[in-house]
């Protein structure tokens, strides 16, 4: 028994080995082992977790190069992430959390958000979004037929385009 | 609900209201920030697909005619019993006569085979007519015949009036004017060196172009930004103006009427599609038999001409060197100034003029490997010099390279072309290398921006501008909707390959899995997937899309082509040879066309059988030489020896279970018309398509093409 739980521990470590590989060869450009600094983020949320920009920051702190600024090298970053992935840390939040999220900033209850309230939300609060990232967001988020955000039907539908 | 949540539902109470709208909007923003993470990386696996594709097919390429080289060189030219195919390869590779002693009298034989004067013009012929010397009026005359418009919003009278007038007079420029025009851009072009020297002495500013393509959308695009040509506004076409889009033919003629108007003033280098034998698998040559039929031979035989007296290289200022692809370690621009271009009809042919094509001497294969270089490599990160293995042809360079060649020639910068880049443009080795590639939805629509770059000033500073073309729908789309769509574009594209490698990949699943049990575990699914097809994926983050999984994490791999297969209505259900057809499919063409020296579209059964067996023999295949022989047979619908290879590489279509076919992918990319609104790519907008949205293959239980 401890044997066969000893394999699937082995196996499990060397799935998420291979996961973390290839999501950072999806970056890699050169073929030589390193990413820009900038896109760390996004192969970290590509490997299905969700940090925040402080999150972040920290963990960039740990795996950053001294000497090298700019780039992250793969050892470090297959170091940190493992652990992550195996300790389950930045775990996405659930739909109902999500929705619970966009109620609080409902705060007339009016079961819609404006764009503009949003907006304001976003990009002044919490850790605001750039121009684009808003952009991205209003874009699909904004009924076009009422022009505000509808943010129930919003999250549900993500929610499924997700998978 | 977790732990977290309800703990946090407690204290909420507790927590002054803006605190708690601060972790919501956090909470918000991190999962919108994985939600745009998971589209980047999706967008980069797809970008990924189709630059293995596309390069696959070049190298797939250039190992066929290396074989052929081969084949040539071991055999004795003249020997008769020598396979047809070969006969034809090695006259393909020599000028119009093989009498003619020297280039001299090639060229007149050229000119006189191509006499347009023997061509009438129909009093039907709606297009544009065209006099020499060339005026900027009648280049507005082509640029506006030339223009498509597609309906895609409702018309008014009057709009639907010059719509249908538009369709009339859409049309090819008549053969007769195109051969003049060929003549005069070539008479032109004899007089430029192998290396322009352009200056914005005048003007103050010069605009380099990329690949275009045969993307007339974008060459307008370009255009309407930027506006045309003139002494003030000059411009370097950086090559690859024809194969693959739709309009090659267009773009040439445009591009060398803007050049006969403005000799000094519109610079034109080559690429390495400028050359007959790419042209003739990646489409300009199908192009030029749709649109000239009987008087395809000449045109072909005068681009395939025009095109070996393009220049090689431009340099602006004494400061920025503007080539194709690149540079190598043993480039010498001073050495490059003395070659004689014109020998080199086809980069991919030894260079023509001698005698013996076997035996090169080192000069000759210096000279083949300076402008080899300089049509094909490539820019790495990595030091040093290495075959381009990749494309099959050229080098790699890396930035120690780029400053060794730089302060050689004692120059500041290059700008090349040769790479799709998502952006349209990229920077590489410290700022010194920029690529710059202008045909935009290159692989699909919404795969990438087209850019071009101004340069301005006495330190001649780049300004980019980016476009991308549209086809004029008003709905705008996200980034991840248009990343959702070209992804599965990209899928499509990956399945047909997939399938037409069906039997082997089956059988190397097989051998992993003795026991018969259907299913192999993840690692060796991406092994097998890899290995056979030679492309170099992330196939672990493709596989939810490609097969499915149990519970455990198993692998069914039979899934992996959903009872689907390549068919072709000829050759019925013989899935081997089907299937290597299919694969062979570009290659195919390609020898079918050298074969076919009247642009007929047909071949003679022997002929057809031939080349498969000679495509055998260099796959180093299995295949029963009695399918092919039926097939040929199958295919001669009319009893008289003589097979429509046209119709037989249209014929593929991939069948289910149930016998239901779809179409085959077409190659081709799907040209994207109409000026009307022509956006930037902040408001860019396009139909959503109607392609289906690939979903992870776990969740569903139905999968149809």
């Amino acid at each position: 028994m401890a044997d066969e739980s000893k394999e699937n521990a082995d196996s499990l470590i060397a799935d998420i080995h291979k996961r973390i590989t290839e999501a950072f060869e999806i970056f890699d450009n050169e073929n030589n082992k390193t990413v820009d600094v900038r896109e760390v983020g996004t192969i970290i949320r590509s490997l299905g977790c969700c940090p925040t920009e402080a999150e972040l920051t920290d963990m960039l702190v740990e795996i950053e190069e001294e000497d090298e600024a700019g780039y992250i090298r793969f050892e470090k970053f297959l170091g940190l992430m493992t652990k992550v992935l195996m300790e389950r840390r930045y775990k996405p939040s659930p739909e109902d959390v999500l929705l619970k999220a966009f109620l609080v900033l409902d705060q007339d209850g009016k079961g819609y958000l404006t764009q503009d309230e949003l907006a304001k939300y976003m990009t002044e609060d919490g850790e605001p979004f750039q121009q684009e990232e808003l952009e991205e967001m209003l874009s699909a988020a904004v009924d076009p037929e009422k022009g505000t955000i509808l943010y129930k039907e919003y999250v549900s539908r993500m929610a499924v385009e997700e998978v | 609900m977790g732990c977290t949540s309800s703990h946090s539902a407690r204290v909420e109470d507790e927590i002054p209201k803006s605190q708690s709208v601060i972790r919501s909007a956090v909470l918000i923003q991190k999962w919108y920030r994985r939600y745009l993470a998971r589209a980047e990386a999706r967008r980069r696996c797809t970008w990924t697909i189709f630059q293995s594709i596309e390069y696959a097919g070049e190298q797939n390429q250039l190992k066929l005619y290396n074989f052929f080289n081969n084949m040539l060189s071991q055999m004795d030219t003249d020997a008769l019993g020598q396979p047809k195919i070969l006969r034809a390869l090695s006259v393909s590779q020599r000028p119009v006569l093989i009498d003619t002693k020297t280039l001299e009298e090639e060229d007149n034989e050229l000119l006189r085979l191509s006499d347009p004067d023997t061509i009438e013009v129909e009093s039907t012929y709606r297009g544009v007519h065209l006099t020499f010397p060339l005026t900027q009026a009648q280049l507005q005359s082509l640029i506006k015949s030339f223009k498509t418009k597609q309906v895609l919003t409702p018309l008014n009278q009057a709009q639907l009036q010059s719509l249908i007038k538009s369709f009339k007079t859409k049309q090819p420029l008549h053969a007769k004017y195109l051969i003049q025009l060929l003549l005069e851009t070539r008479a032109a072009l004899k007089q430029k060196a192998n290396i322009n020297y352009a200056t914005t002495s005048i003007a103050k500013q010069m605009t380099v172009c990329g690949d275009l393509h045969g993307k007339l959308d974008d060459l307008y695009m370009i255009f309407h930004k930027n506006g045309l040509p003139s002494v003030h506004n000059p411009y370097i076409f950086n090559g690859d103006f024809v194969d693959r889009g739709r309009n090659s033919v267009e773009i040439a003629v445009i591009l060398f009427t803007c050049f006969l108007i403005n000799k000094n003033e519109v610079y034109l280098n080559r690429g390495n599609h400028e050359d007959h034998v790419m042209n003739l698998r990646y489409g300009f040559v199908k192009e030029l038999v749709k649109k000239y039929s009987m008087h395809a031979k000449r045109v072909i035989r005068l681009f395939e001409d025009v095109f070996s007296w393009l220049p090689i290289a431009t340099i602006i200022d004494h400061k920025i060197l503007v080539v194709h692809g690149g540079v190598s370690d043993s480039v010498d621009l001073n050495f490059l100034a003395t070659i004689d271009r014109h020998k080199f009809l086809s980069i991919l042919h030894p260079p023509r003029g001698e005698n013996d094509t076997a035996n090169l001497t080192d000069m000759q294969l210096r000279e083949w490997k300076q402008v080899l270089d300089i049509l094909w490599s490539d820019p790495r990160g990595q030091h040093g010099c290495h075959d381009n293995t990749f494309r099959g042809g050229g080098s790699y360079f890396g930035p120690d390279v780029t400053d060794y060649i730089l302060s050689k020639h004692k120059l500041k910068r290059i700008i090349r072309s040769h790479e799709c880049k998502p952006e349209g443009y990229e920077f590489c080795h410290n700022n010194k290398v920029l690529t710059i590639f202008s045909a935009s939805n290159y692989y699909e629509e919404g795969s990438n921006k087209g850019a071009y770059v101004k340069l301005h000033g006495p330190d001649l500073e780049y300004q980019m501008v980016q476009y991308m073309s549209s086809k004029g729908a008003n709905r705008k789309v996200t980034f991840a909707q248009r990343v959702t769509r070209v992804e599965s574009s990209a899928i499509i594209n990956l399945r047909e390959k997939i399938l037409g490698s069906k039997t082997e990949l089956l059988e190397e699943f097989r051998k992993l899995d003795p026991e018969q049990t259907g299913k192999v575990n993840q690692y060796k699914w991406c092994s097998v997937m890899g290995c056979v097809l030679d492309m170099d994926l992330p196939w672990r983050t493709l596989r939810p899309k490609l097969a499915r999984c149990d519970e455990n994490g198993m692998v069914a791999y039979e899934t992996t082509f959903e009872e689907m297969r390549i068919y072709h209505r000829y050759s019925g259900n013989g899935p081997t040879v089907t299937e290597m057809l299919y694969r062979q499919k570009d290659n195919l063409e390609t020898l079918f066309r050298i074969l076919d020296r009247d642009n007929s579209g047909q071949i003679s059964m022997e002929e057809f059988e031939e080349v498969i067996q000679l495509l055998v023999k260099q796959q180093n295949m299995n295949c029963p030489l009695d399918q092919i022989s039926d097939i040929a047979r199958s295919i001669d619908l009319n009893h008289d020896g003589r097979i429509d290879f046209n119709e037989f590489l249209e014929a593929f279509r991939i069948v289910d279970s149930f016998g239901k076919f779809s179409e085959v992918q077409q190659q081709d990319l799907k040209s994207i018309s109409s000026l009307d609104s022509i956006m930037t790519m902040k408001n860019c907008s396009f139909s959503m398509g109607t392609k289906r949205r690939i979903s992870n293959l776990d969740d569903i239980k139905e999968y149809r093409p």
